[in-house]
């Protein structure tokens, strides 16, 4: 049966779309800028952020850190688990093909969830929120702080990383080695600490969302796969070389992923289709992913790859 | 390479295959018995999305360890073997045929899973091996006994006994309750829904909604409002641990102040604190649910003799198990009824004596099951366990309340 | 075609030593172990066809395990007796399963050619990541059409009358084999004859243009070889050749599922490829190999939850850093030495 449209109903579901959408956003962004600054599709995105939480988690409850210290705890070691991953186990084959980066990349998968599992089970943890969980009511549509509080983080991160590439000399190399590499050589960028750079920055972005997420879906050493997907289809949507367009992305998969669950249900020749069957979220987004790549491969915001022979 | 050595390879070659491989002789009579040993094979999620389920394994392990350091079962010591399948059937299937046929179990136990047990139940009961206590609560696996004579039923109530219990209750006390229902899309939560629905027959309680979800889903948010847009005022969490917490916390996120009814898989004290914690108890509080098991995280149990074993068996025989993980309680209990078949199928045991035992328990002293609670079974009513207490969550723990429920099978 | 090069006989004949090693087996090893190389051939399947669309044309995929699954299910899902139905018509237990795994051929690798043709937008890691997203949605998609899927409870093989194989063993040219040695027969003599097509397939006209479209398309394009068709041929043929591994497959476990078919062995068949060596087909039995004994090994260094997943990415990661060739680069260093040392000085 369709459901009628209540605009509280509606309200609530565009809040609670951007706050997951945030979260997806995050991580969409730390593909983009792995994806700009090495051409690398890291699917062990998702797998790193998990890691991540569970450090700020073990930090938290068994090291008595309170919430805020282990938060920042949590993004240095990120930052340099990133830059560690990329010297040690990606640069040595950069200029091997793509399938070699994407079998080493699954191998990282497989290290953190199986290390994630045997250092803390797999059994479901709380994670702290720093922010209340009260709901505040706005016109009739119950807004809960902590979406809130999630937008907002997420959106902090993002605005402290764009003042890091547009005004420091740090960002602007790394911005430079990601279009250039040989000309930024030869102005003196240490291109290879540069993608390291990249990747530590990502890994932070991921622990961002990760952490974020975790008090909502709790903490298990699958918490992140769906969310990856998730992220995915954001990065394809906005752009994969787009930061702008991973944001995007990611806040509209959100909302547009909640609407659709909430009132699609349409006839598609004799097969009555109910997309709102919550079980299909999933494949929603990987429908996305499909017709974006088919239809429009650079995506919202991305600039069509001309090849030049 | 020269075309002689190319020729001489030819030659070999057809006459080496004129040897033709014969077919195999089968094993014979009891495999996997000896004077002085019995082994028992079985498949657990080692690894994987749901390897929280393997303590179920290493609870089994740890009793039948602490059983053989006082001399086993009529002499014999029991080895357990258990392989991961990932929770993938197919891995449950090529790993039990490991178990049967290259190690020669006497029999299979404790193999976690529905679909993975239903996956090897042709197999066994072709080849005449025992299933024995499939950890599932599939209603299939102790009401298909006659067409699977050598397959017991799983050692818990099965998901249709309590779904059908809370019908039950909500049609004696809540008669005019409008349920909603959130289940996984599996046999598990599909079982659940059923046994209500067979539960609230004939009474003025009504299933207005219900949302499945998917196990690979991030999260139940979008299934929580739905439910709650339905003006239900009770909720049925069909779901497994992770996903009940989150169920707890979205209902308490909308504003949503439901009955809440929780099922015995999601039930673990340790879980329902999880999911009070940072000021959710609003919506923690006053929820019910089922349980037949010692929950070793519960206070009341914390001098209880069962559970003080429970904890020095697997301090001594799991080093490093969290004690607090109910699984292990729940593999120790289905090891303790395996020790009470093998001592009741006498001094020579052979696979059929063993599962005409089966159809025989009677049992009312499992230290790790609730008192009262007797593990039967007869020639028309296989389901070993067939009683659940209801409890209410208060103040930070569960409060039994009421007789046993019983549920009579057919 | 001329006279047969000496490379060719010395091939032929490497095949044929092969072909014998591989019947001549069982007699050596036990049944459970049969059964175990069994998996090996039907991996090796999927993996010779992974490498003629990710080896040969370049394009990769990280979805077959998807075909496998159409495969799979096709030929359970037309021997079952379960009462599945598509359109009407209910499924009840007509066909012999052999006689299925060419139609699940042909349905897999129809399936395969219309996702090529979409696919040819598509290039390098956004065709991975969209293979991903197929091989990720395709078990709730099985989940969803219970009718003729079976949903998540699946199709049981085992002992209905379709099935051949059974406990009692199987009649085959008058002798009596054990289930797991009829299936070890039956996955080896199908893997080595599509190994061979594959080898006709791949040395003559057809291999040169799928080799020229993986090494520059822009020239394949400008001397004339139609990206469209041999692009959506290495889709089809790929596919094909999973849809049999699969059928295989729902043979051999004797039971369909969706979760039989997890993302896990899609990223496991890429893994076998790559490892056992791109572009060539000597690598790919270690690759099946690998794909089959892997996870066993792993477990073998521990057991505790998480370290086999621990021990087998190390050891993936380990295995690319040294080896960005795979295994077949690795041999293919090793032949020029071994001729060194064959040769005698005049």
């Amino acid at each position: 049966m369709p459901v009628a449209f209540v605009f509280s109903e509606f309200g609530q579901q565009v809040v609670s779309g951007l706050a997951s959408g945030s979260v997806y956003a995050a991580l969409a962004l730390a593909l983009v800028i792995i994806h700009r600054s090495t051409g690398v599709i890291n699917f062990a995105q998702g797998e790193m952020a998990m890691f991540a939480t569970y450090i700020a988690w073990t930090l938290d409850v068994n090291h008595g850190f309170p919430f805020w210290g282990a938060f920042f705890a949590t993004l240095a070691i990120s930052f340099v688990g990133g830059v560690a991953i990329q010297r040690a186990v990606i640069a040595p084959i950069q200029g091997a093909s793509v399938l070699t980066i994407v079998i080493v990349t699954i191998g990282l998968i497989l290290v953190l969830n199986g290390a994630a599992t045997w250092l803390w089970t797999g059994e479901v943890r709380a994670f702290h929120s720093p922010f209340p969980t009260r709901t505040v009511d706005v016109g009739g549509v119950a807004i809960s702080l902590q979406d809130v509080g999630t937008l907002a983080v997420v959106v902090g991160a993002v605005a402290a990383l764009w003042a890091f590439f547009r005004f420091t000399k740090l960002g602007l190399a790394l911005r430079a080695a990601a279009v250039n590499p040989d000309a930024s050589r030869l102005v003196g960028v240490r291109v290879g600490w540069m993608l390291a750079l990249g990747w530590g920055l990502a890994a932070m972005l991921g622990a961002v969302a990760g952490m974020l997420t975790a008090p909502t879906v709790f903490l298990d050493p699958q918490m992140m796969q769906a969310i990856l997907i998730y992220a995915f289809a954001a990065a394809v949507l906005g752009g994969i070389d787009s930061p702008i367009g991973a944001i995007v992305g990611g806040l509209s998969l959100g909302v547009g992923l909640n609407l659709i669950g909430t009132y699609a249900e349409i006839d598609v020749w004799f097969v009555h289709v109910n997309l709102t069957a919550a079980e299909l979220r999933l494949p929603i987004a990987l429908f996305v992913i499909l017709v974006v790549l088919l239809v429009r491969p650079a995506g919202l915001f991305g600039k069509p790859v001309v090849k030049k022979i | 390479m020269s075309r002689k050595l190319a020729l001489t390879c030819a030659a070999l070659c057809a006459a080496l295959t004129a040897v033709v491989p014969s077919a195999l002789a089968r094993e014979s009579a009891e495999p996997g018995i000896t004077p002085t040993s019995i082994l028992l094979g079985g498949t657990a999620p080692l690894s994987g999305s749901a390897s929280a389920f393997s303590s179920v394994a290493r609870g089994a392990e740890a009793y039948f360890k602490y059983v053989n350091a006082r001399g086993g079962v009529n002499g014999r010591k029991i080895d357990y073997k258990y392989l991961d399948d990932a929770y993938n059937p197919a891995q449950t299937v090529q790993a039990t045929r490991q178990l049967v046929e290259s190690d020669q179990v006497f029999a299979i136990f404790n193999s976690v899973g529905t679909e993975h047990n239903q996956a090897i139940r042709e197999y066994l009961n072709q080849l005449k091996v025992p299933q024995l206590f499939p950890a599932t609560g599939s209603t299939s696996f102790g009401r298909d006994y006659a067409k699977y004579p050598w397959t017991t039923a799983g050692f818990q109530p099965s998901y249709q006994a309590e779904g059908w219990i809370y019908g039950k209750y909500l049609a004696r006390t809540k008669a005019r309750a409008k349920v909603a229902v959130i289940f996984q899309n599996d046999d598990y939560g599909k079982d659940l829904l059923a046994g209500l629905k067979r539960g609230i027959q004939r009474s003025s309680v009504k299933i207005v909604a219900a949302e499945p979800y998917e196990v690979t889903a991030s999260d139940v948010q979008s299934q929580i409002a739905k439910l709650k847009a339905s003006g239900a005022d009770t909720l049925m969490i069909f779901a497994t641990p992770r996903f009940a917490i989150q169920s707890f916390v979205f209902v308490n996120k909308l504003g949503w102040k439901p009955l809440i009814v929780n099922n015995i898989v999601s039930s673990a004290s340790s879980i329902m604190t999880i999911a009070s914690e940072g000021g959710t108890s609003k919506a923690v509080v006053g929820a019910l649910s089922g349980v037949y098991l010692k929950d070793p995280t519960d206070p009341k149990w914390a001098n209880d003799p069962g559970i003080k074993l429970y904890r020095q068996v697997l301090k001594t025989y799991a080093p490093g198990a969290n004690w607090k993980d109910v699984y292990h309680g729940y593999g120790m209990s289905v090891a303790y009824t395996m020790v009470e078949v093998l001592k009741a199928a006498g001094k020579n045991p052979t696979r059929a004596s063993v599962m005409a035992q089966t159809a025989k328990l009677n049992i009312a002293s499992n230290p790790f099951l609730l008192p009262g609670i007797l593990v039967k079974t007869t020639a028309t009513d296989r389901f070993a366990i067939e009683q659940t207490q209801l409890e209410r969550w208060e103040k930070g723990k569960w409060v039994a309340f009421g007789a046993l429920w019983g549920y009579r099978a057919g | 075609m001329g006279r047969p090069t000496s490379r060719t006989v010395s091939l032929g004949a490497l095949f044929l030593a092969g072909c014998t090693v591989v019947y001549v087996l069982p007699a050596f090893i036990s049944s459970f172990r049969a059964q175990q190389f069994a998996y090996v051939g039907i991996y090796l399947i999927a993996l010779i066809g992974l490498n003629i669309l990710t080896g040969y044309t370049g394009q990769i995929s990280l979805g077959h395990g998807a075909f496998m699954a159409i495969g799979g299910y096709t030929t359970g899902i037309l021997i079952s007796d379960q009462g599945l139905q598509i359109a009407g018509h209910t499924f009840s237990n007509d066909l012999k399963d052999v006689w299925t795994i060419p139609i699940a051929a042909v349905v897999a690798g129809a399936a395969g050619f219309l996702f090529g043709l979409p696919a040819l937008r598509l290039s390098g890691l956004y065709l991975a990541l969209a293979t991903f997203a197929i091989a990720v949605s395709a078990p709730a998609v099985l989940k969803k059409f219970e009718t003729f899927t079976g949903g998540g409870t699946g199709i049981n093989l085992f002992g209905i009358k379709g099935l051949t194989g059974s406990i009692s063993g199987v009649h085959v040219f008058g002798h009596k084999l054990d289930f797991y040695d009829w299936l070890y027969y039956l996955s080896w003599t199908i893997a080595l004859v599509l190994l061979a097509v594959a080898w006709l397939l791949l040395r003559g006209r057809i291999g040169r243009a799928f080799r020229a479209v993986r090494d520059s398309e822009t020239a394949a394009a400008s001397s004339g070889v139609s990206l469209a068709t041999y692009k959506t041929l290495a889709f089809a043929v790929s596919a094909a050749y999973a849809g049999v591994a699969g059928a295989l497959y729902a043979i051999a476990n004797t039971y369909v599922n969706p979760d039989t078919f997890p993302i896990t062995l899609s990223i496991f068949l890429l893994v076998g490829v790559v490892v056992g060596g791109l572009g060539t087909l000597s690598g790919l039995v270690v690759g099946a190999v690998l794909v089959q004994f892997l996870p066993l090994w792993s477990q073998e260094v521990s057991k505790s939850p998480g370290a086999p997943a621990v021990v087998y990415g190390v050891i993936l990661i380990a295995i690319m850093l040294a080896l960005p060739g795979g295994v077949a680069g690795l041999l293919r260093r090793v032949r020029p030495l071994a001729r060194r040392l064959y040769t005698r000085p005049r």
